[in-house]
């Protein structure tokens, strides 16, 4: 480490071994007794895009896990438990999943940061990692971002692809990028359609970029896709339980 | 069904000779999970040092034209081998395992046979 930080907060709430929710501006970390079980934002990809995009999983089969095991949190458990996912694959889905959203969630931003305490995300918990693990490999996917091909550009705007050289040639995942780039979709809708993560995306598409399969746009970066909406920095600290317990009431009584 | 942690924790206990393993994910370059290792041998800078050896190959054989897939790459150093196995299960989304064995003490035909079954018991 180089002293930098991504976010002081993370740590700190890593450091008290706190429990719950850290909103920021791109995505969301979830965190038991300091230590991150889940990630998601709304650039990358979610577990569930991850396992039905590629025909892994069928969405019915997912649809019924979040159904069954959605209210008591263990969604993954059931995933496994119901032989549909093996426990390493899982494993390895949610992790990738995980770290890519944390990316993002992790990025810089000016807006506001805020934390809900007891918060835990339906999903259940996979394999927690340490705060530390996921500010380290967030910065090192920035550094190599950079190092690949020094131009913020590519990761937002669409994906126009180029003519290969002369014996150039692409590998089979990236000929399944290129053939996707249709010069509308941006490497984030790429990722989506083939249920892999954004970052690996990204980085793909730097890589064909410095390539020259992949165009570099002139000009200044558009703004960068997948904020949350605004309402969430609009959340209050103070939620008002008893609208909640009510609601929560009036649910049962229809389900 | 084992998860990442006792696959290569068996691998570390099982395979004579064996100093670290790490599972990583070969388009980012992260260490999805490492045993092992120590001062000599930072895993996590392996995993992200050896991404770029299995991309290059796997270039090499989409320029000869070559449709076949990389099973395994050996690196012998003088007191090391470094084993890289490539994942194929369902999900296939880019994995490799990634063993150090000490020369002296390790029967390289044995380590790639325990490490395929490693693989086998991942069951990605």
């Amino acid at each position: 480490m180089t002293g930098r930080s991504v976010s002081p907060m993370l740590l700190r709430l890593a450091e008290e071994r706190a429990t719950g929710a850290l909103l920021r501006d791109h995505g969301t970390l979830y965190l038991s007794e300091g230590r991150i079980v889940h990630a998601e934002s709304p650039a990358a990809p979610g577990v569930d895009v991850l396992l039905t995009a590629g025909g892994r999983l069928p969405r019915t089969g997912w649809q019924e896990a979040v159904d069954k095991a959605g209210a008591r949190g263990a969604v993954g458990r059931y995933l496994v438990d119901s032989g549909r996912v093996g426990g390493g694959e899982l494993e390895i889905c949610h992790l990738g999943a995980m770290f890519d959203a944390a990316f993002f969630a992790l990025a810089p931003a000016s807006g506001p940061t805020r934390f809900r305490y007891g918060v835990a995300h339906w999903f259940g918990t996979v394999r927690p990692v340490s705060a530390a693990a996921v500010e380290r490999e967030t910065l090192r996917r920035r550094e190599l971002l950079d190092a690949v091909w020094p131009y913020e550009a590519v990761d937002s705007a669409p994906v126009v692809a180029r003519p290969p050289a002369p014996g150039q040639t692409v590998t089979r995942r990236q000929r399944d990028l290129l053939a996707m780039a249709d010069g509308t979709r941006s490497p984030a809708a790429i990722a989506w359609t083939l249920g892999r993560p954004a970052f690996h995306t990204l980085l793909d598409v730097r890589r064909l970029a410095a390539a020259g399969l992949v165009d570099t746009p002139q000009g200044p970066p558009q703004e960068p896709a997948g904020a949350v909406p605004p309402w969430v920095a609009a959340i209050s600290d103070d939620p008002d339980i008893a609208q909640l317990r009510r609601l929560r009431d009036a649910l049962e009584a229809t389900l | 069904m084992a998860n990442t942690e006792a696959s290569l924790k068996e691998a570390l206990t099982t395979i004579d000779g064996a100093i670290g393993a790490a599972l990583v994910d070969y388009t980012s370059g992260m260490a999805l999970g490492t045993v092992g290792g120590g001062k000599d041998l930072d895993l996590t800078v392996a995993a992200a040092g050896n991404t770029d050896v299995v991309r290059a190959k796997v270039r090499t054989l989409e320029l000869l034209g070559l449709k076949d897939e990389i099973e395994d790459i050996l690196i012998t150093l003088g007191g090391q081998y470094h084993l890289i196995r490539l994942l194929k299960g369902r999900g296939n989304n880019g994995l490799f395992l990634y063993l150090a064995l000490d020369k002296t003490r390790a029967n390289l035909a044995m380590a790639r046979h325990q490490l395929s079954g490693i693989e086998a018991a991942l069951e990605v």
